[in-house]
């Protein structure tokens, strides 16, 4: 699952910076923005086939991939 | 314009122009703020019209800002606080403005000789809000307000030199677009408008404009809202929304919310799309989910005021045409294809989109050299009017225009308006970068996101050090919506047979 979710990140933010950094901070360094978020919830639907709704999307909660997985799994 | 203002403040001066989030403005509190605001410039700046910059978000005083400049005689230059302060430096630069007014924070290093400022702190000039108050109940002479044919805004925007460009818009300009836009979309009185995009964007002036001409409320989005879609969709589910202005970025985004949809805006009737490419995809789901409302597509750069043509998507539309067409040219204006000499070609050949008429702007703000390169004047039996080679490619067909890409390398990413030239030069000033190519990735025939190739300079062999100090670098330099998300290093850039960076060899590396 983790390693799944770091995939489809590098793959949406274009770095393997997140493999290699799972702490990094994906909005304040530029790697994720608004779109990007987009895209990552399109990956993960299509791929994971899990539908996470836009609206519970918050900044803090998606600030790095270890967040972003915690919060996949919970989900789960 | 103003007296349209003006009337609505006199005859419904408790009818809301502006909500932010719990920040509202009346139409009396605008006109009488915007009034004060026009005295004090006039009294300040005697025998001047040089531009005011205005700085700032979605505050309420940015609106009064706007106003006031323009009835004391003076364009306004919207500067969106997310622009780095290099950016705004150069734009000052290339204005020469005189005042800079703002209700938020100017960042120190904006503050030179010769430049006054009014902003939240009034620790350079005075604070904007006190300003207001003092002259509160004092009235501008009307013979101050901008004249048909000056400029009523500037609004930069990237330029393939590195710097950006200020595009001119008049007041007949303004007024024609608003005056067909009313009309094309049927704007009643008294309505809701989505305004998305912020004020540097000249997509707000269509939401902006439409509604305060026909005494409607400006409902906005800010920053933050995009950023954090679970705060958007808090306050979206409260907006009484009737007009939808967006990018179809924007609404994209929206669509992955399952609960947008008529229940959760009943009063939403009609969308207006412009910025980008709209999709058959996008307008279906769109459709499913507000069955009632009219789309529609528009189309038009800056320099040709927001929009020149609109079509509304039906089903008919829809099903008939993939791609989707931009629409039909509003009628002070004509749409005409040209070949490489610039002489128009048959119907249904691509060619340079060109857009002559009452909407054309004057040019480039104190730049004739790239005004001379991209405008010029049509004289025939029916008068002088202005024309703006778009570098758009398009073809028409039954009198319908449809878009096609670009000619040189210009990509339109989520709506914002980029010369990838300008991230190159750029990214070539930075430290550890020798060269550097930015090439679009695409999907679906739309701009995903932007790739940047940096070729290292000697002694910068962690490559990841690199990137990331090349990151924090150009975001000094360029807005945030012009830096790459990918970046890659590479040691050579290949070359075209004509000696030129070979992007098409770079875009097959990123989509095998």
């Amino acid at each position: 699952m983790r390693e799944k979710i770091l995939d489809i990140l590098c793959q949406v933010c274009g770095s393997e910076e997140i493999r290699e950094n799972p702490d990094v901070e994906l909005y304040e360094t530029g790697l994720l923005d608004s779109f990007g978020t987009v895209q990552l919830l399109v990956a993960i639907e299509e791929e994971l086939h899990m539908a996470i709704p836009i609206s519970e999307i918050d900044r803090e909660m998606w600030a790095t991939p270890h967040k972003i997985i915690k919060f996949i799994e919970e989900r789960r | 314009m103003l007296s349209q203002i003006s009337y609505w403040a006199a005859t419904h001066p408790q009818r809301t122009a502006f909500i932010h989030r719990e920040e509202t403005l009346t139409y009396a509190e605008l006109a009488e703020q915007s009034d004060a605001l026009a005295v004090w410039i006039a009294q300040q700046y005697p025998n001047d019209r040089t531009p005011i910059v205005v700085y700032g978000h979605k505050e309420k005083e940015m609106l009064v800002s706007f106003l006031a400049c323009v009835k004391a005689g003076h364009a306004y230059i919207p500067v969106d606080e997310s622009l780095p302060p290099e950016r705004i430096a150069k734009i000052i630069t290339n204005a020469q403005a005189r005042l800079i007014l703002s209700p938020v924070t100017l960042p120190q290093s904006l503050c030179y000789e010769g430049i006054r400022v009014l902003d939240s702190q009034g620790s350079y000039d005075g604070r904007l809000t006190d300003i207001i108050k003092e002259y509160r109940g004092r009235r501008p002479d009307p013979a101050w307000e901008v004249g048909d044919e000056n400029n009523y805004y500037i609004i930069y925007t990237s330029g393939s030199t590195g710097d950006p460009k200020g595009v001119q818009i008049t007041l007949s300009c303004l007024k024609s677009f608003v005056n067909w836009g009313r009309e094309a979309w049927s704007i009643g009185e008294n309505m809701v408008f989505l305004n998305q995009a912020p004020f540097s964007f000249d997509l707000s002036v269509m939401d902006v404009y439409l509604a305060l001409s026909s005494g409607s409320t400006i409902w906005s989005v800010d920053r933050s809202m995009t950023l954090n879609p679970r705060e958007l969709f808090y306050w979206l589910k409260q907006a009484p929304l009737e007009v939808w202005v967006s990018t179809p970025s924007f609404m994209e985004m929206c669509l992955l919310e399952r609960s947008f949809n008529r229940e959760m805006l009943p009063t939403l009737k009609t969308f207006l799309f412009c910025g980008e490419v709209l999709t058959n995809e996008s307008v279906e789901k769109l459709q499913a989910r507000f069955p009632e409302a009219r789309i529609f597509n528009t189309y038009g750069p800056t320099e040709a005021t927001v929009a020149v043509t609109s079509i509304l998507v039906n089903r008919e539309v829809l099903e008939k045409f993939r791609p989707l067409p931009v629409g039909y040219c509003k009628s002070d204006c004509r749409i005409m294809i040209a070949d490489e000499k610039g002489e128009p070609v048959p119907e249904g050949v691509k060619g340079e989109i060109i857009i002559q008429g009452a909407s054309v702007s004057p040019g480039y703000f104190h730049n004739p050299a790239l005004t001379q390169k991209s405008f010029y004047l049509v004289k025939d039996r029916e008068g002088t009017r202005r024309a703006y080679k778009t570098g758009d490619v398009g073809y028409v067909k039954e009198g319908l225009l449809f878009y096609s890409g670009r000619l040189d390398f210009q990509v339109k990413l989520h709506g914002y308006r980029i010369e990838l030239e300008d991230i190159e030069k750029n990214l070539r000033t930075l430290p550890g970068v020798n060269n550097a190519v930015v090439v679009p990735v695409h999907k679906e025939g739309k701009c995903q996101y932007l790739a940047g190739y940096l070729v290292p300079a000697p002694g910068w062999e962690n490559h990841q050090e690199l990137i990331k100090n090349v990151r924090k670098e150009l975001a000094r330099k360029l807005p945030e919506y012009m830096i790459p998300r990918k970046m890659l290093v590479k040691e050579h850039i290949p070359i075209t047979p004509n000696g030129k960076a070979d992007r098409r060899a770079l875009l097959e590396e990123l989509n095998p």
